[in-house]
């Protein structure tokens, strides 16, 4: 139990960011939730009540954008965070040379220009790029992949997109997270001869388990809120294969004809979905 | 070394490299463009070439290039320090100071954080409008500086925190707030780091938000500037990697710096 | 070091606190343009800009470059916040959202009919900007279809210009295929997230996706199964006839890269695009736009190209209306220089007669390309673009694997009509 001395000084760190969160938030949030009972072409809007509720069952470009979103989820984020792990425990070591230069380079690519990274993936994806050229020349394929212009293997494209992108960006909570961690344990269980892959799942893994969270609960929020990547590389395409609930969202805003009250609704559906999925995450972390 | 391990160091080697290669390739391929004609650009020229001066001098001709990178500097320094500060508090209030009704107070919190900034930006706007703040680097940073995410950061990495050292500060008669400065502080060194660089690069390339509240010409960010020049219909790739160079430079920097803090914190040699 | 790092400090908060707080006040006179693209719009609005100096010395012109997309974020946003301040006085909008813009923001775009002739400017271009009985912009860049092609490519393939000039689609993908054969090199370029060659085929036999009353026109519509059939074709012709691209670099660099020998489907304002591969000068040629094969489609079209609004809120009304009447819609010599400098091919139709217009251009081997699109533009069929292109436009793109599948096209025309219904409310 906490004093009430300390529990003061508790919820004086908190207040500055209550306070600035609660002026910032609050307003904006109540007024998008009723804006999403609201119907009507651009500004023209009238009371609909649980009209656009209603909407999201019949729409199936809302479907099918929902599934993109949940497919893109469930393959994407696990392997991303995996692989930042692998990472960061590679990177760690100290007697590994040249360590800074390969951290920063495997960071690179979430602070590469989207306008570069955008342009430069669709080439190397086309027809006759790169990545079909050396397939072909390793005669994995007799054909070239239609990378960008078939539906499923759009999807492969945003995937392999977002994990090159965010990889190295979760890296570094992994990187940090690993000096606060005891090594004493850690050298032990080396001594004894535990090999590496079981120290790792063993050892490393349990005592990162609040980062493991944080970063699936963040790539969770921000798988869900997907843009930048199908905006820049698929436009959504090819038959909306890769269209995700925020692209859709903004379509509703800005490329349609003003839908404020729906893409506020659609909004809403991110933010149930994040509640769920964040409660059976925190559900998981605890049962371990 | 045994020869089991030399192997598995060659394999680590191999595949870092690998990792590394392809991370960098795409920025090689814009400082590449950056010294290449639009032409040369689109036809995807993959080596370096004479035309960085030109670019430069076209890209400095079009944008007032002093005027974009003191608005991102400030903008990115002030909301930097402040957000890290604020929201790394709250992350250890959060963490240290448990109590039920206080982490219920988080989830929704984290449930704040889901909401798509496009369902607020509107209302925001408003708020703004009202308070005659438009157009005003204070517009850009305030609704920022309360980052739900980096408070969730440092609420995490808190765990991490040995109750030891706090107890032990206690018992040597320090004030919670200098509990907080003196020991907290420094132990999570690379956690202040990590957080640093990931805000930095936030406020960097900051973009909706700024594009939004900011009106004059001579409010621009680079991030900005950069969307507007790929926007023409017969876009310089040339002069927009220039651009997009300038707009990466700075977050690369920083990282390269503060990753060597990413190096074994005092926890290991306190315990 | 720490006293200087205090210095470097203050004068930063120094600097910063101008604008940290207050928003720097609007002068007076002056007029803000918002716009895309420097170089194209952003340089001709300049060179207004410096003409009207003579007219009224006191106006200042202020342009605020913005990429398309950020100006319509921007622009959207404030008005569904109702909040004006900070707005421009004159922006560019896209013709293709125009209907959209002037009918959910209503109110928001001053008429300017009793202070401009809109019988100067092509009649399709006045129509984009029709409510009722308003006309809201100042017509500005056209879009009018050109047909591109490599005439060197095509010689070598047996095909001189004659055989280019007024052909329908169909004759389009056999010389397309025959040329592929010939010369391994392709007529065209297929994007999949791009539906403006629906558009402009549609526009071409004077139909859209809605009726002059603003109900959905798909189902039944003769031009709309035409133009389903001969794009599924063209599909389906595969490797045979096109080379697929993703985006506009990629489009752009198939054709300045030399790969593709044509293009097809596009609007005057990719001459410059076309012209950045200098080496290729005098190695193209451009031919009417093909058609469709049906009864009343022409060899014009359009495709892109935006105009000029005014906003009520603007407090420079006055001065925005009167500078866009002494220049824009007064000054042909104006549009010959923005002609020869930007290519900017303006719907002025006085300026016809200057002499720019019917300049040859040696690019082009010579041909008098300005005077044919100036031609062609006045043979565009005026209709009214609606307020749900968008929304059609996405239901057609999600039926594209269906038509390279080679699905049936009344299926394929319901599936787009369903969706197009579902997402217009």
């Amino acid at each position: 139990m906490q004093s009430r001395r300390t529990d003061i000084w508790g919820w004086s760190l908190i207040m500055p960011a209550l306070v600035l969160l609660g002026i910032f938030m609050i307003y904006p949030i109540l007024s998008s939730l009723w804006l999403s009972l609201h119907t009507g072409k651009g500004m023209n809007l009238s009371f609909g009540g649980a009209a656009n509720i209603l909407r999201l069952a019949e729409d199936p470009v809302f479907l099918r954008a929902l599934f993109n979103t949940l497919l893109f989820l469930v393959v994407q984020v696990p392997i991303m965070i995996a692989l930042a792990l692998v990472f960061a425990v590679a990177l760690d070591d100290r007697t590994l040379w040249g360590r800074a230069w390969f951290r920063t380079a495997i960071f690179l690519p979430c602070v590469t220009s989207l306008v570069t990274y955008s342009v430069l993936f669709k080439s190397m994806f086309a027809h006759d790029g790169v990545v079909n050229d050396t397939l072909m020349f390793l005669n994995f394929v007799d054909q070239p992949i239609p990378w960008l212009t078939d539906p499923g293997w759009a999807r492969v494209v945003i995937i392999i997109a977002i994990t090159w992108r965010w990889t190295g960006y979760n890296m570094i909570f992994f990187l940090a997270a690993l000096q606060n961690i005891d090594r004493s344990i850690y050298e032990q269980a080396r001594i004894d001869g535990v090999p590496a892959h079981a120290r790792l799942l063993r050892l490393t893994v349990p005592m990162l388990k609040p980062i493991i969270l944080f970063l699936f609960i963040m790539s969770t929020i921000g798988t869900l809120q997907l843009f930048d990547e199908v905006m820049n590389i698929t436009e959504g395409g090819p038959a909306d294969a890769t269209l995700t609930l925020s692209l859709y969202i903004y379509n509703l805003t800005f490329k349609f004809m003003p839908s404020y009250g729906y893409a506020s609704t659609v909004s809403y559906v991110i933010v149930v979905l994040v509640a769920i999925l964040s409660w059976l995450q925190f559900r998981l972390a605890r049962d371990k | 070394m045994s020869p089991v391990s030399r192997i598995l160091r060659s394999a680590t080697y191999l595949g870092l490299g690998l990792a590394a290669l392809i991370s960098v390739f795409p920025f090689y391929w814009m400082l590449v463009s950056m010294t290449n004609s639009a032409v040369e650009v689109a036809n995807g020229k993959l080596t370096f070439g004479d035309q960085l001066i030109a670019n430069f001098q076209s890209l400095l001709t079009e944008v007032d290039m002093v005027r974009v990178l003191f608005n991102s500097t400030v903008i990115t320094l002030f909301g930097t320090i402040l957000t890290v500060a604020l929201s790394s508090a709250a992350g250890y209030g959060f963490e240290i100071f448990r109590s039920r009704f206080k982490d219920h107070l988080f989830s929704l919190l984290l449930l704040m954080l889901s909401i798509p900034f496009g369902a607020m930006m509107i209302p925001l706007f408003v708020m703004f409008a009202k308070a005659g703040l438009l157009n005003s680097f204070a517009a850009i940073l305030l609704p920022g500086i309360a980052s739900i995410f980096i408070v969730f950061y440092f609420r995490q990495a808190t765990k991490a925190f040995p109750h030891e050292l706090r107890d032990a500060a206690r018992i040597d008669g320090l004030n919670e707030l200098q509990i907080f400065l003196r020991i907290y502080l420094p132990v999570m060194r690379s956690t202040y780091a990590a957080a640093t660089v990931i805000v930095f690069m936030a406020n960097w390339n900051a973009y909706l938000w700024p594009l939004i509240v900011l009106q004059t010409n001579d409010m621009k960010t680079i991030t900005l500037v950069v969307s507007s020049l790929v926007s023409a219909y017969n876009p310089n790739y040339g002069v927009v990697s220039v651009a997009a160079v300038i707009a990466t430079l700075p977050t690369c920097l920083v990282f390269f710096i503060l990753q060597r803090s990413f190096v074994e914190g005092l926890t290991g040699g306190v315990k | 070091m720490a006293s200087k790092t205090k210095t470097f400090t203050r004068a930063l908060f120094a600097a910063t606190a101008i604008h940290l707080f207050a928003a720097p006040a609007v002068l007076a006179g002056e007029v803000t343009v918002w716009f895309w693209d420097t170089k194209f719009n952003g340089a001709a609005m300049q060179e207004a800009a410096n003409r009207y100096k003579a007219v009224a010395p006191d106006t200042t012109i202020t342009l605020v470059d913005l990429a398309k997309a950020d100006l319509e974020t921007k622009l959207q946003t404030q008005f569904a916040s109702g909040v004006t301040d900070g707005l421009p006085d004159i922006v560019l909008i896209d013709d293709l959202r125009a209907q959209l813009y002037l009918q959910s923001f209503t109110g928001s775009f001053e008429p300017l009919n009793g202070a401009i002739d809109h019988s100067q400017f092509a009649p399709y271009k006045v129509a984009v900007a029709t409510v009722g009985e308003n006309i809201y912009s100042l017509p500005f860049d056209s879009g009018v279809a050109g047909f591109y092609y490599r005439s060197d490519i095509l010689a070598e393939a047996g095909y001189a210009a004659a055989d280019m000039t007024d052909i329908t689609w169909d004759r389009f993908i056999e010389i397309g295929i025959d040329v592929k054969a010939k010369t391994g090199h392709p007529l065209l370029s297929i994007d999949m997230a791009n539906a403006a060659p629906f558009r402009m085929m549609l526009q071409s036999a004077g139909s859209w996706y809605f009726t002059p009353e603003g109900e959905l026109n798909l189902v039944g519509n003769a031009a709309f199964k035409k133009a389903i059939e001969t794009y599924s074709k063209m599909l389906q012709a595969g490797d045979t006839l096109w080379k697929p691209v993703s985006g506009w670099a990629e489009y752009t660099g198939a054709f300045t890269g030399g790969e593709v020998a044509a293009v097809p489907m596009t609007g005057v304002w990719i001459t410059g695009t076309v012209k950045s591969a200098a080496d290729q000068a005098g190695k193209w040629a451009v031919a009417p736009v093909p058609r469709l094969d049906i009864e009343g489609s022409v060899n014009a079209t359009n495709h892109g190209g935006s105009s000029w609004y005014v906003l009520s809120s603007s407090a420079e009304k006055t001065e925005a209306i009167d500078f866009l009447a002494q220049v824009w819609a007064k000054d042909a010599d104006f549009y010959q220089k923005i002609l020869v400098d930007q290519g900017a091919f303006a719907t002025f139709l006085p300026a016809r007669e200057g002499a720019a217009y019917s300049s040859a251009d040696d690019f082009f081997g010579g041909q008098t390309v300005w005077k044919d699109f100036s031609t062609w533009v006045q043979q565009i069929r005026p209709v009214n673009y609606g307020i749900f292109a968008g929304e059609v436009d996405a239901a057609i793109l999600a039926q594209l694997p269906a038509m390279a599948a080679g699905e049936n096209v009344d299926t394929i025309i319901e599936n787009i009509a369903a969706q197009a219904k579902s997402a217009m409310q």
